[in-house]
């Protein structure tokens, strides 16, 4: 079970996730981030139900865990969704959602068909496919995300987008993913130190906390002063 | 034509990319992640969504 610190920490998660789409639906942005805020909503909806079942059933129990998991999966791919969202958004001027739509689902059947291969040949004899190609899967698109959330950032700067509540939504994003990237790499490193219990948690109240701020505090059509004009000679 | 399979071509790039840096940051722990045999130690996987604990892996034996 999870100490006090623990709860803490969830529960302030919890309570910046709300805080996210409350203040999407005060500054009239719910509908055009609408699966940014979905994400939040889900979120928010499996935060309860886990802490139901841990604590009905343990954090050892069959129940907790596959509530765990296959929840984490539906988020992933939710958290997914929402960064193709925000693609949608940053090409917005060029026309070509019909491209991004077909690539953003070529990549999701891609991963899962490399998440089922990875999974196929481990659990095929052990009654645990569908369990192991969930957390596969989970796994996988965290990293398709991180990758992803670089490539858009990096055509954010090529078409020198200037919207700034866009921009701290990607920018929150990319740090979140490669925290969680530091963070599994020195777990990895480093598997016995229990400093990392609370760093994760951690992490999951930035996202929340980086996206309530640009819904609170950048307007949706702010621009960014451009740090550098150019100089035409007369 | 020439468009969907420049997303073809992207979406494998960004594909090999994400599990080429998975593999890269995984590297100390190989594929023990998901098969946790006897009781070595087994990392806990980056769970992003949410604050609840995590749960172990579930083991192929």
């Amino acid at each position: 079970m999870p100490s006090s610190l623990g709860y803490a920490i969830w529960l302030l998660a919890t309570l910046l996730e709300v805080a996210v789409v409350v203040c999407a639906i005060s500054r009239n942005c719910f509908g055009r981030y609408l699966c940014l805020n979905l994400y939040m909503l889900s979120s928010l909806f499996v935060s309860v139900a886990r802490y139901g079942a841990l604590s009905h059933f343990g954090v050892r129990s069959g129940e907790y865990w596959y509530l765990y998991y296959y929840s984490d999966a539906v988020l992933t791919i939710f958290l997914y969704l929402a960064l193709i969202t925000l693609y949608l958004h940053v090409f917005d001027e060029m026309k070509v959602e019909k491209y991004v739509r077909l690539a953003a689902v070529l990549l999701l059947a891609g991963t899962a068909l490399f998440s089922y291969g990875v999974v196929h040949q481990s659990f095929q004899s052990s009654g645990k496919m569908l369990a192991g190609f969930v957390f596969e899967l989970s796994q996988n698109l965290y990293f398709v995300g991180l990758v992803l959330t670089y490539v858009l950032w990096g055509a954010i700067l090529k078409l020198r987008e200037s919207r700034s509540q866009l921009i701290q939504l990607v920018l929150s994003l990319g740090v979140y993913f490669s925290a969680f990237a530091a963070t599994f790499a020195l777990e990895n490193m480093f598997p016995n130190l229990q400093f990392f219990a609370y760093i994760v948690p951690i992490f999951g109240c930035l996202l929340p906390l980086a996206w309530a701020y640009a819904f609170w505090r950048l307007a949706p059509d702010a621009r960014m002063v451009p740090a550098r004009l150019a100089v035409v000679p007369r | 034509m020439s468009r969907k399979l420049t997303a073809l071509l992207l979406a494998t790039l960004v594909l090999a990319g994400a599990m080429g840096l998975k593999t890269a940051v995984m590297a100390h722990s190989g594929s023990a992640i998901m098969m946790a045999n006897g009781g070595a130690p087994v990392p806990q996987p980056p769970m992003a969504n949410g604050g609840a604990p995590v749960p172990q892996p579930p083991s192929a034996q």
